[in-house]
This record gives structure tokens, sequence and C-alpha cells, in this order.
């Protein structure tokens, strides 16, 4: 299928954030309660429509341990988005942000969007970090925020496609040089001139499994 | 698969002796004339329905009959296979492990192995050649779980006081919260190792004894794997034995410490065999920016079990007990010989899922006998000898890994 544009993902954050069900949820459009655990780094991949554009996304999804520190940093190289995820009902996996952050920006190119999400939304009664808390240091860190679940999918369709746009504004504004593939983005093997009727909705995502 | 023998479906039992029966029944096959309140049908157009009924007869019984010889054949099958793992058990436990020491290099008992040992005696092959070089015994792995067990109860009361601050302590300390979160994510289909499930307490145990027994190594995420593989073929203090034996070797070590510089060299040292094996498929690789950390992490942490059917997984832990790591890293490129024509059509993304993600009717057999064609010689180098040229070597490990 031919893209714009591809786009490297990195998911990152502490172990059992929900990493892996985020991922599944935007690939295949559904929910494992439980989910094997990721060793080393699992991938996914789906098309999406920005502003009548094909862009494909390419998602390594990374295993959250501490220990996988070292291997998790050579896997930033080349990314244009990041979601680091946190779990709103384990007020330590808040904690560790800043650390994840650290990482990310010293082993990212600089332009490199984050997303920051506060996962689990639907279960309310156990929450432990408020989301004033989670927009808050967003906002202190530059970066977007969003509360997900990727148990009723809320929002998740949200964050994927709304980190693609902002990396979009940032090639509009050629803040990205696009000819450099270490920014994490490639330009499709047929650039797609017209199309230009779908604009810059979520409605154009190409529908189904995750390959493309 | 891992049921011995003894299994209480025995494949025999439901063998037919008479292949020649009626087709099964079904209101679509019943010739029925028109209802009462309907003019009858002519005869010429009765008799075509006739026909046409009894040739629709005549195909049912034929696939019927059909379907019954390949049940026929599937049940020789197992039976004959059943008969060949009672036989290979009956040589284990008879001749070969009352004699280990002096049979278990030879010939013979080496292409044995090969096949596959039987379920029935698995664990006892693998402790015995994993061994004890560790020295720990039953009761040494009861004062470790009795260890961890008062952590457990200590840690849960003193997490409310714990400062957010130092950060590292409270990663290392949350190992044991950690193992209960993992637990649950351990071979989750199988539902033997959750919350109320039969081995979740000694996964558990196991686990939490490790990390008391190795503070300096702890838990690390992919032991769960190994663990209960372990725990499904072994007695729980000779699991942990052998667990911690296993883990001992020095390419488990390497990896369970993360030692980022020697799981480097390991990979390069994968690399020398992959390109003299597969250069195709490795140029492929190379022009995709497919680096072997990508697979095989995965694959040498949970030594396959997460990545392979299980039943496959202990015919590979079988050898990998026999051959030592080396057997580890023959088996990835068995795999990438076994795939290679699929993945050479694949680019980056679609190759990292496939060896991510391996197809579950990954036929066993194949497997084997692509594993069998790996040559494990590099200019007439062995695997140990190109490791260890690899890591006196400074500029050691893959250059595309090295950033």
């Amino acid at each position: 299928m031919a893209y714009a544009y591809l786009f490297k993902y990195i998911i990152i954050g502490d172990t059992g954030v929900g990493k892996s069900c985020l991922l599944l949820q935007f690939t295949d459009k559904r929910f494992q309660p439980v989910h094997d655990l990721t060793i080393g780094v699992e991938f996914g991949a789906r098309m999406i429509t920005i502003d009548g554009k094909q862009i494909k996304l390419q998602i390594w999804d990374t295993a959250g341990q501490e220990s996988f520190r070292s291997i998790t940093r050579s896997y930033y190289r080349g990314a244009a988005g990041a979601l680091l995820v946190y779990d709103i009902t384990r007020r330590d996996t808040f904690n560790h942000l800043t650390t994840w952050l650290e990482d990310a920006r010293q082993h990212s190119n600089s332009n490199m969007v984050i997303m920051l999400i506060g996962n689990k939304s639907d279960l309310e009664s156990r929450r432990e970090v408020k989301k004033e808390e989670g927009e808050a240091f967003a906002r202190e860190h530059g970066l977007i925020f969003m509360e997900t679940s990727a148990k009723t999918a809320s929002n998740v369709e949200e964050a994927f496609i709304n980190t693609a746009k902002e990396i979009y504004e940032k090639i509009q504004e050629g803040v990205f040089d696009i000819n450099n593939e270490a920014n994490g983005i490639k330009i499709g093997p047929q650039h797609p001139t017209t199309n230009s009727t779908l604009s810059g909705s979520q409605g154009g995502q190409h529908a189904g499994g995750g390959c493309c | 698969m891992l049921a011995g023998p003894g299994n209480p479906t025995s494949p025999r039992q439901g063998v037919r002796k008479n292949l020649d029966f009626e087709p099964l029944s079904t209101t679509a096959l019943i010739l029925e004339d028109r209802p009462a309140n309907l003019p009858a049908k002519p005869a010429e157009e009765a008799l075509k329905h006739r026909q046409q009924y009894e040739e629709m007869v005549a195909q049912a019984k034929k696939r019927e009959l059909k379907e019954a010889q390949k049940r026929k054949k599937q049940l020789e099958d197992r039976c004959k296979l059943e008969e060949s793992i009672g036989t290979a058990a009956q040589i284990w436990n008879q001749e070969i492990l009352p004699n280990w020491s002096a049979l278990c290099t030879s010939r013979r008992v080496r292409d044995l192995w090969w096949q596959g040992l039987p379920p029935s005696v698995r664990g006892k092959v693998w402790s015995l050649a994993v061994g004890n070089e560790l020295n720990i015994t039953h009761e040494l792995y009861s004062i470790c779980l009795a260890r961890a067990k008062e952590k457990w109860s200590s840690t849960s009361a003193h997490s409310l006081e714990t400062e957010p601050e130092d950060i590292s302590f409270l990663f290392h300390n949350s190992s044991l919260e950690l193992i209960k979160l993992d637990i649950s994510r351990t071979f989750p289909h199988l539902c033997i190792f959750q919350q109320g499930g039969p081995y979740h307490d000694v996964l558990h145990s196991i686990l939490g004894a490790y990390t008391c027994y190795r503070p300096d190594v702890g838990y690390v995420q992919g032991m769960s794997f190994i663990a209960a593989v372990l725990i499904l073929n072994l007695d729980t203090a000779d699991a942990f034995i052998a667990f911690a034996n296993l883990l001992n070797k020095p390419c488990q070590m390497a990896f369970f410490r993360v030692d980022h510089s020697l799981m480097l060299t390991y990979f390069a040292a994968f690399e020398v065999f992959f390109e003299e094996n597969l250069p195709k498929l490795f140029a492929h690789f190379q022009k995709n920016n497919l680096t072997p950390d990508i697979y095989l992490i995965d694959w040498i942490f949970t030594l396959y079990s997460k990545s392979l059917p299980l039943d496959l997984a202990c015919r590979v832990w079988d050898v990998f007990c026999r051959d030592n790591e080396e057997f580890l890293f023959r088996t990835g490129l068995g795999l990438l010989r076994l795939y290679q024509d699929v993945l050479t059509t694949m680019d980056f993304i679609h190759m990292a899922q496939f060896l991510t993600r391996l197809p579950e009717n990954l036929p066993a057999e194949q497997l084997f006998q692509h594993i069998a064609a790996v040559h494990m010689t590099s200019r007439n180098r062995k695997w140990a000898q190109v490791l260890q040229a690899l890591q006196k070597d400074p500029e050691r490990g893959s250059p595309v890994l090295k950033r």
C-alpha cells in the first residue's frame, strides 16, 4: 500500500502500564485482558490519513523493566514520535516519568514529538494520579497529554493520531528534515499528489489489521 | 504434549473397526415425497430427483469414507508416536539414566537425544545435563524461600513509607512487586500460573527465592518463562536448582545481567554464522537495517519458550541442555533458514513483526531439519572460538548496533 510518509514511533514507560495493550487496541481494535509480557521489542503498523495523505505508522513497543533501559535506548534512534505511558492507578509509574523523559530526550533527535499518556482511565475507582497532575507534568515539559483506556478504546485513536498530526505540522513548518531518515520520517515510495479531498480528519484511517 | 504416555484419552479407544458406514443422517439427505396437499411429482421428475438423491448420498459416503480414512491414519500416526515415545522412555529409564556419566556423551545417546526426550524423563535429563555446579541443596532453597517470604511481608508494610526520591532503590525494591505482576503474564493461555491457578504459588516461590539467592542479579523479565517451563517438568526444589544453575551459564548471565556489550558480542558472533549460512538473507537484513537484537533478545531471554509452541520449545531445550548456548543461536539460524524464502520478500516492519511473532503452526520436524542443516563452523572456527575472538577484539560487536 502506497504511503506519503512513514513515521517511526516508540512506546515507552514502566512495565505493566499497558503499552502493548494500547498498541493492540490501535492496530487490531481489540483488548486482551492478560497480555503476554514484552521481552525486548515488539512491533505494530497501521495506515492513517492526515490532511488527505496516507501515513504509515511503524510502532516499536518496548519492554518496560528498568533492567532493559540500556537496550531500549538504542531504539529511540530514528523515532519521530514517542508515547510515554504511565498507569493512573499506580503512582510509582508516574513518579518515574522524569527518568523516562531524560532517557528519551538524550537518545532521540530533539524534534521527536512526545505524547504523555495516562492509561487505564476506565479504572476510575483505583485512580492514584489525578488528571490535573498529568496535565501539569505535560505542560511543564512541553508534551502533549491525554488519558486513555486501552480497554474501552477511549482516546486511543486520538493519542496515536494527534501525535502524527503534530509531526506532520512540524514537517509542514520545515522543522523536520524529511530527507534525513534519522528523524524517523521516510517519504513513501510513491508520493501521492492528489487525494486532497480528504482533509485533516481522523475519518480516513485505514481500517482493519495491523499490516499495511 | 506435556502429558505423559498415560494420557487418559488414548487414541486407541476411538478406532472404528468398520469403515463402511452410512453417512450421518441429515434432513438434507432424506428423499421425501411432496406434502399431501400438493400435486404429486410427475414420474419423470421423481426419477430425476431420485437419481440426484442417490448421487448426493454416494458423494457424501465417499467424503465420509475419505475423512474416516484420514482420521484412521492420524490415529495410527499418534499410536506410532506414542509407542516410540514409550520405547524411548524405556531406553532412557532402564539403560541410559542408570549409567548416565558413562553414556551421556556416547554417539547413540546423543542421537537419541536429538530426537527429543520423552516427556516422562525430560526433567531428569535436564537436571543431569544442567548439573549443579552451584551445589544448591533443597535446604538452601528452603532458606532462600523463607527469606523471600520475610521480605514480602515486610515490604507490603513498608511500601507506604518509601520516599520516591531514590528511584533506583525503588526499582530494585519493587522487584518482588514486579514478580507478582509478571506471573499473571507468563503463559497466560495455559491458565495455570495465574492467580488461583495450580502453579501460581510455585512460580512465585522460585522467582522470589532466586532474588534472595542472587540479589546481585535479582528478578529480570524473561525469568518467569524459564522457571515456568522447569516447573512443568520438575519438582519445586529441583526446578529451583536447575533454574539457578541454568541462569549461571555464561550466555544466560550475560543476558540477565543485561551486560550490553557482552550481548552485542553474542549478536556479532551470531551474525558471523548468519552470513556464513544464509548470505542472501543476511544481505537482505542488512539492507533493511534489521539487527539481530530485534528478534534474538526475546528468543534468548526466554529460551524460545515464549516464541515457539511449548512442546517444540521443550525439544529445543532438550538439545540446548546437550549442546549449551551454541544451540540457542543455531536454533535461531534454523528459524531464519526455515523462513528464508518468505523473509526475503518482506520489508523491515513485516520481517520484524514476523520474527517477533512466529507462525503458530510452525512445523517442528521441518524446523529441526533446518537446524540440522546449519553449519556451526566459520573458517574452521567453532562457535566458542568465534565468540572468544570477538571478545578479545576491542572493536567487537556488531557495527550496526554500536551506537
